[in-house]
């Protein structure tokens, strides 16, 4: 366990190096040296022999992360359309299922003998949910010769479980302070700062660290409820906001807690629950902000038509600041033109900003091996610039940085600069172990954790310390079983 | 046995063969199999060997908070859901077998009508009509109730919210009941009013006597069913439990075991403890209907 917990950190490093320092742009791709390839590939680069495989009908998978909204399925579908032009004969089937439903639904199928070939964009939670199901690329890359040199070998290394070879790197997802500048200059305060390590301007001249007290204090004044007052005046009215200044990354309360610092529930021995001290206290940040200070949504505001934002709340145009990871731009735009991005607040003078991490796994219950590998290598080489730009995933190839950003940045209904920088410099800081490492039994914990965090986003009057104890003595629990 | 009834007896058996076929591949083969698997370690990956692991399965059971806490959100739904599933199609199917009831056709297709309606469908408009600007609210609104609940996100008003959506769709229980009252003999009724018994008392002594077997079977279903509560919790809060593990019930943590934490052995287990409760139910149920089920034609 302790050592997966490692693998898990060394994954984010050693991602965080390869964003950094990888080398030229070129795509791995399948190159066969194997006997029992039949059909040729339509269109390899010219320099390279042409990847043969077995003709077969796969399957792809979405969406155990990102991927299912609206306006991406028809780019996935296209691209799923456009394997049988690179591999003639075999065809890739695009198969999308919510986000909510995705784990229950690939169990099942795996259950009943019905797997898909291709799963992804699938993150470190994805991957730890389905121990044991992956295939063992090692024998694909070494029969294909897969150009494996463009990745920093100990990011390669980081997708080598038990099981083998589980995954190549894709795409990283840094997380950052969104916040909306109209909103700020309208309660007359700068705006917050995009560099790390900057200090905050507060409106009475003086110069404050830019940490999770400060968020606080600016959340408070740019909570405001319909008669304008914000949440430090007296009269202000708590049932009738109409503008929060904060939202944390609520999706997760192991996510949550990791903007705080990087930790896992996993104590030392990998047996034992242990929930790091800076989760306990950004959840209960984010139990006071909704329940005592009101300068975040409660659970059923959250989910409101008038601010849910379809999706996350800063989309609604009504929130100030909020932090979540960069794959939010797929719906961003919704927020305004005039939202743009800062740097996470410290905590104890240390900044954590959590990180996601995506790649594709082939199940090792595919029937077709060789042509699955042929999708996968298809998906994370010829087709990964438009799948990154669709998901927002960073690039782990650098060359290929700066191109991404450019195309990100032209989107449609997106302000005319966005500080990418910021998201960027977010990778120094990525939360290691990382907050979806393993863990013992991990969907039953998940299953736990859901609970929790929505109990205390309905739920006010708690006493946080003995419900946070409760919920480390029932996954504990759910551990010992 | 004679030759005859011999040729019966194989013709019969051919005929049903289909349905025996089906049993034994949809009904009794499952069952068996997943008692066997009660006693083993599967698991969908099946990262340890297959073994046979004893009662190991059920004494977990008890040690699971998770099982517990999830028939107690169950239960606590039972007690609120079942007088209404009850008594609503009952006082509805009188109102409308009422000679006074004008446009009786008319409500009786307006009833009936939800049923009709998808399920999933139906939960998924209600998740609409209980939101904070949903109808439901808007209407509270209008009748001067400043701040309504937050029927989905409130432990306090969730579970009425789920009555008032499982009440829309009891069309089908009034047909069951309109179909019972309209079974009573008028003669019964003129024999009371001879003897001089009001409304409430032919209600009292000859509707609900009558009517006993009909209640009996609606409350036997309506204990299977609430046991069996899966998919409104499922498709209106995505199985979470929210809020705060309120909708977690007891064949929702049961699906989860089985198809996200991947244990088949423990599915199995909670499976059959789930049959266990229901047998038992129905057993004391069977028991004291003795007491106060009224069969008009048994002997």
């Amino acid at each position: 366990m302790r050592t997966r917990q490692l693998r898990a950190g060394a994954l984010l490093a050693t991602l965080v190096l390869a964003v950094g320092a990888c080398g030229p742009n070129t795509v791995g791709t399948p190159v066969p040296s194997g006997p029992g390839a039949s059909v040729p590939a339509a269109s390899t680069p010219a320099s390279q022999p042409a990847p043969s495989v077995p003709s077969a009908d796969l399957r792809w998978f979405c969406c155990l992360g990102t991927g299912q909204d609206p306006v991406q399925i028809p780019v996935e579908e296209e691209v799923a359309a456009a394997f049988a032009t690179s591999f003639p004969g075999s065809n890739l089937k695009f198969e999308v299922t919510n986000y909510d439903e995705a784990r229950d639904t690939l169990s099942t199928q795996i259950a009943s003998g019905n797997g898909p070939d291709l799963v992804g964009p699938v993150g470190v939670g994805g991957l730890a949910a389905f121990q044991g199901q992956w295939l063992d690329l090692g024998p694909q890359i070494e029969k294909w010769s897969y150009d494996l040199s463009e990745y920093d070998p100990a990011a390669v290394d980081f997708y080598k479980t038990a099981e083998g070879q589980i995954g190549i790197p894709f795409a990283v997802y840094p997380s950052m302070l969104w916040y909306k500048a109209d909103m700020f200059e309208e309660a007359g305060l700068e705006t917050p700062p995009h560099q790390y390590g900057t200090k905050y301007k507060m409106p009475d001249g003086t110069e404050v660290d830019w940490s999770y007290d400060t968020v606080l204090e600016l959340a408070k004044l740019l909570t405001v409820d319909k008669s304008g007052k914000d949440a430090t005046e007296a009269g202000f009215d708590p049932k009738s906001i109409v503008q929060y200044g904060f939202e944390p990354q609520r999706d997760d309360l192991r996510g949550l807690g990791a903007y705080w610092g990087a930790g896992s529930l996993a104590g030392a021995d990998g047996k034992t629950v242990a929930i790091p001290d800076a989760w306990k206290v950004a959840w209960k940040f984010w139990y006071d902000g909704m329940w005592t200070n009101h300068t975040i949504m409660t659970g059923s505001v959250a989910e409101s038509e008038e601010f849910s934002g379809g999706g996350y709340t800063f989309f609604s145009g009504r929130v100030a600041m909020s932090e979540n990871f960069l794959w939010t731009t797929y719906g961003v735009a919704d927020a305004g033109t005039d939202w743009d991005l800062a740097a996470i607040p410290s905590y104890n003078g240390k900044v954590t900003s959590p990180l996601n991490a995506d790649t594709f796994g082939v199940l090792k219950g595919t029937k077709n091996p060789d042509t699955a590998f042929a999708g996968l290598t298809y998906v994370l080489g010829e087709a990964s610039d438009k799948l990154l730009n669709l998901y927002g995933g960073m690039p782990a190839r650098t060359a290929k940085q700066d191109a991404f950003f450019e195309t990100l940045g032209k989107k449609e209904g997106f302000p005319e600069k966005v500080d990418w920088q910021v998201a960027k410099d977010s990778l120094q800081y990525a939360d290691n172990p990382n907050f979806e490492a393993p863990m013992p039994k991990y969907n039953e914990t998940l299953t736990i954790l859901e609970k929790y965090e929505s109990k205390f986003a309905t739920t006010p009057g708690l006493d946080m310390d003995k419900e946070i104890e409760a919920l480390r003595a029932e996954i504990q629990a759910a551990w010992d079983s | 046995m004679t030759p005859l009834a011999r040729r019966e007896a194989r013709q019969g058996l051919l005929f049903i063969s289909p349905w025996i076929v089906g049993f034994l591949a949809f009904t009794l083969i499952p069952m068996v199999a997943t008692l066997l698997f009660t006693f083993l370690n599967v698991t969908l990956a099946q990262a340890e060997p297959l073994r046979f692991v004893g009662l190991d399965n059920y004494a977990r059971l008890f040690g699971d908070p998770q099982v517990w806490q999830s028939l107690v959100v169950t239960f606590t739904f039972a007690a609120l859901w079942l007088p209404f599933i009850v008594i609503v199609p009952f006082v509805l199917a009188l109102a409308l077998n009422s000679r006074h009831t004008k446009g009786k056709s008319l409500f009786r297709t307006l009833f009936f009508m939800p049923y009709v309606v998808p399920f999933v469908a139906g939960i998924l408009a209600w998740q609409q009509m209980f939101a904070d600007t949903g109808w439901l609210n808007d209407f509270l609104r209008f009748l001067g109730w400043k701040n309504p609940p937050a029927w989905l996100f409130d432990i306090t008003f969730i579970y009425p919210a789920l009555v008032i959506l499982g009440i829309w769709g009891i069309g089908a229980g009034i047909i069951v009941n309109l179909a019972g009252l309209r079974g009573i003999p008028t003669e019964l009724y003129d024999a009371a009013k001879i003897d001089g018994a009001n409304s409430r008392q032919q209600l009292r002594y000859v509707t609900i006597p009558m009517m006993s077997p009909v209640i009996f079977y609606t409350i036997i279903l309506g204990v299977v069913e609430v046991l069996q509560y899966f998919l409104v919790p499922l498709v209106l809060k995505a199985g979470t439990g929210e809020p705060g593990g309120s909708t977690f019930f007891y064949n929702l943590y049961l699906y989860k075991v089985f198809f996200n934490f991947q244990q088949m052995s423990y599915g199995a287990t909670l499976a059959w403890l789930l049959f266990g409760i229901t047998l038992l139910f129905t057993v004391i149920l069977f028991r004291t209907s003795r007491r106060w089920v009224y069969y008009a034609g048994e002997r």
